[in-house]
């Protein structure tokens, strides 16, 4: 159940006279304003303000509390979020407490020349004699207030419940409230100050925690848990576990009675449109289209191909005429007739002619005669080779090396070919194998893969794992994102990160010999970064691995192949939350985690004891001489402040302390009438009695009295 | 502004008849800011120490550090962490306590500032300065 703010300005403000105290709870969370005497509060609203500028005019403006977001649209709120007035408990920016208080006396209906009631003001526990004195302030140099109270929160609310007959006169109040939690014992309906404790945990950091912890684990939604509404689910779900080891188990099984302790939130979700499959009729459309296309494409390249084939088939023509003449011409008539042309003898005609037929031939398909014919004139090309090398002369010995050079890699080159082709003829084999295997038994051939697939992507991995992070296994899958968090570089790097390490150490110490020797060159090349590269070369299992994955593909419609091992980038594809259930947001262990810090404070790294702990140090605390309070103490426990509405919080109390307390001690805790307004509704009550006046100060008592005497101004609450 | 925003009074007014300073007076507009003293720098100023200890004042009601053993759960999932061993599920390298097998590989693929933020919320992060 939110609480809702009750904001609407009063009207009757006029109707009270000047000596109707006004009664103030100067809450962490919620600023709660009212007259004496009555049992609610007239104005209530969250204690805190926003500074945004009005997106038209630019100017800065004041909002106090909660106000329709609707109105917020007009402002820009991006530079400043809501403040507060508060740290920890305590006041200390009284520019935000003013305008707060401006904002609950305007609201309240004030429209006199000052605020001539006497007012009473709550306050945290041992107050700093700062934030009371510049309250005090406050309240009589700008509002004229006439006289002051201050008062503590919880000690009201223990008045108010006493009176109700919930706890009696002397007992302990546990007040769990916004930003600190207290106990406090009471002795004959007034606070023990002394014996009094307080950890700095409440439901700001409740919420706080909650908030943090659900963003965490939706980072999707994060915009959609905004303070409020992780507030509301707080209040909603969240309940305190009898015994969070137990608790905890139940969900770390994850049976039904967890199940049925999980709660979901939907968020607005609406499902993607699917995509609609094309008619038949557009699939024909587009095809028809496709295959007019083609058909274009197709008559567009017949056409070049015929213009090339009349092309070549007249130089043809022309090339054998010129032969022709040539055969005919006399030999001295010859230059003259190529002369005109741009060859330069009979032979370069013929190779022109062969260069033309052969590209006319495989312009028509025909298939081209093997251009690497083999050479009747072995023999005669490497005729040197077989004379042995004393009748020779130089030149004719140098010629050999030369023809021995040249068949040796003639060979070489025959060779590989013929390798080649055996390995594509092996290759075939198997793979008409593999396909013989798969058809025979096509689930299992799958599974054989996969497996294989499996086992050489994890090798594979490892090793990757092994290059970056130097012999440390973990399971670490982002460890190719870079040098991070204690990852190791790889030799190579290392080696080059040494080189210059000691290349910049090593200046100016002695003489700088550096480049005498041809040798400290090199130290560059070492440096320079493409040492890396043939660490990076792809070994056996690497191709083995892109070949399985590759046939996986082809026959594996429901294999993803994940990355492919030449890149490095191996990131995860985004996550986009698309289904009903990634739009929802779970709250299993959240439910009890996040109030279990009022009892383990030590959860959200704030190193004091916990509420129930805090009852026997309270007791402790105690003056001497009060044992038989101790027994008594414990008899009437009251529970206020807005954290104490967790349901669980009685019965997990009682068993904490049960555990510090003697046997037999009687332990009855209660919860308030209303752990919220019962602060307020005790000050009214509080202010409305007759000699509530006695403990008030003016502004007279404030000057003279002086600051060692507002230190020690304590009211009494029992009167 | 707005019509809906005038009739629901969103913007407190600058002027309060019943105010006797009225804020543009007391903080006026370009003028430096006051810098209101936080909790931290106000209690050194009270000088308790020059009071007897047993008065009451607001650093000495606070509660001291609980005497109960640290209780140790996971960062990600809640889970209790054993406590009879003395954290056996301790990541050295993120810092992050975790519950098994599962949560270690979901700790070890998280981004760095997530595992800082998980730190913070039990102010165990790194704070660069």
């Amino acid at each position: 159940m939110p609480f809702i703010s009750k904001i609407q300005r009063q009207s009757d403000y006029s109707s009270f006279p000047s000596s109707h105290p006004i009664v103030i709870d100067n809450g962490g969370s919620y600023f709660r304003i009212g007259w004496a005497g009555e049992s609610e509060p007239r104005v209530i609203f969250r204690n805190i303000i926003q500074r945004p500028r009005h997106k038209i005019t630019g100017e800065t403006v004041t909002v106090v509390g909660d106000h329709d977001p609707a109105l917020l649209k007009y402002f820009d709120c991006t530079r400043s979020g809501p403040r507060s007035a508060f740290d920890s408990n305590v006041v200390y920016q009284f520019e935000i407490m003013e305008y707060i208080l401006d904002f609950g006396f305007d609201r309240l209906g004030a429209d006199q020349s000052q605020i001539n009631h006497p007012v009473l003001i709550t306050e945290c526990a041992c107050n700093p004699v700062q934030s009371r004195s510049k309250m005090a302030e406050l309240l009589f140099e700008s509002y004229g207030v006439p006289s002051v109270a201050f008062g503590v929160d919880m000690a009201f609310s223990y008045r108010y419940n006493q009176q109700l007959g919930i706890c009696s006169n002397d007992g302990l109040a546990i007040c769990s409230g916004f930003n600190t939690s207290h106990v406090i014992p009471f002795f004959n309906g007034e606070p023990v100050f002394e014996a009094c404790c307080r950890t700095n945990v409440g439901g700001y950091h409740i919420t706080d925690y909650l908030k943090q912890l659900l963003s965490l684990k939706h980072p999707h939604h994060m915009s959609k848990l905004t303070w409020e509404k992780v507030e509301d689910l707080k209040m909603e779900h969240c309940y305190i576990a009898s015994d969070y080891a137990s608790e905890v188990k139940l969900f770390q099984r994850g049976d039904k009675k967890a199940e049925d302790k999980t709660r979901c939130w939907q968020l607005p979700w609406t499902p993607i449109p699917t995509e609609e499959a094309p008619s038949e009729e557009e699939i024909a459309r587009k095809a028809a289209l496709r295959e007019k296309q083609g058909q274009r494409l197709r008559e567009m390249a017949e056409a070049k191909r015929f213009n090339k084939i009349n092309d070549l088939e007249n130089e043809i023509r022309d090339l054998e005429m010129l032969l022709q003449r040539l055969r005919h011409a006399r030999e001295s008539d010859i230059p003259s007739i190529l002369g005109k042309t741009v060859y330069s003898s009979k032979q370069d005609v013929e190779s022109a002619l062969t260069k033309a037929s052969q590209s006319l031939r495989k312009a028509k398909g025909e298939p081209v005669e093997s251009v690497e014919k083999i050479d009747p004139s072995t023999d005669e090309k490497y005729n040197l080779i077989k004379v042995p090398d004393e009748m020779l002369t130089p030149d004719q010995l140098k010629q050999k090396r030369k023809q021995l050079f040249i068949k040796s890699t003639s060979e070489a080159r025959q060779q590989k070919k013929q390798k080649q082709v055996e390995e594509e003829i092996e290759r075939e084999r198997q793979k008409k194998l593999e396909e013989e295997r798969r058809l025979e038994n096509p689930e299992q051939y799958l599974e054989e893969l996969r497996a294989k697939h499996r086992e050489l992507s994890e090798k594979v991995e490892q090793r990757k794992r092994l290059k970056t992070n130097g012999g440390h296994t973990n399971g670490n899958h982002n460890a190719s994102s870079g040098v991070g968090r204690g990852e190791r570089l790889n030799p190579s790097q290392r080696e080059r990160m040494r080189l210059l390490t000691t290349a910049a150490f090593d200046r100016g110490k002695g003489e700088d010999t550096f480049g005498t020797k041809d040798e400290d060159w090199q130290l560059y090349k070492l440096m320079s970064k493409d040492n890396d590269d043939d660490y990076d070369k792809p070994d056996s299992d690497e191709t083995e691995l892109a070949r399985i994955s590759t046939r996986l593909r082809e026959i594996d419609p429901t294999f993803i192949f994940k990355s492919d091992l030449g890149s490095t980038s191996e990131e995860a594809p985004r996550f986009v939350p698309q289904t009903k259930e990634d739009f929802q947001i779970i709250l299993g262990v959240e439910r009890f985690r996040c109030p279990e810090i009022l009892f383990n404070p030590n959860l959200v790294g704030i190193d004091q004891s916990g509420l129930d702990e805090m009852v026997g140090i309270s007791i402790r605390r105690l003056p001497k001489g009060s044992e038989d309070l101790e027994g008594r103490i414990t008899n009437s426990i009251l529970l206020t402040g807005g954290s104490c509405l967790f349901p669980g919080m009685n019965e997990r109390l009682e068993a904490g302390i049960r555990m510090t307390r003697p046997c037999g001690t009687p332990i009855n805790i209660s919860k308030a009438s209303n752990p919220i307004y019962d602060a307020w509704r005790g000050a009214s009550d509080y202010a409305a009695a007759m000699q509530f006046p006695q403990q008030t100060f003016s502004k007279m008592d404030y000057y003279e009295k002086g600051e060692d005497w507002l230190r020690n101004y304590q009211i009494r609450y029992s009167i | 502004m707005e019509a809906e925003v005038v009739e629901a009074e969103l913007v407190l007014p600058n002027h309060m008849r019943f105010k006797k300073i009225q804020m543009y007076e007391k903080y006026p507009k370009g003028q430096a800011r006051v810098r209101w003293k936080h909790l931290k720098q106000l209690l050194p100023a009270e000088n308790y120490q020059n009071y007897p200890p047993h008065l009451p004042n607001y650093v000495n009601i606070e509660s001291p550090p609980s005497a109960h053993p640290c209780k140790r759960i996971c960062d990600i999932t809640g889970y209790e962490v054993l406590e009879l061993i003395m954290a056996p599920y301790f990541d050295p390298r993120t810092k992050l306590r975790y519950a098994n097998t599962e949560v270690f590989k979901i700790i070890r693929s998280l981004p760095n500032d997530y595992v800082q933020r998980y730190l913070a919320l039990r102010n165990a992060a790194v704070v660069l300065r």
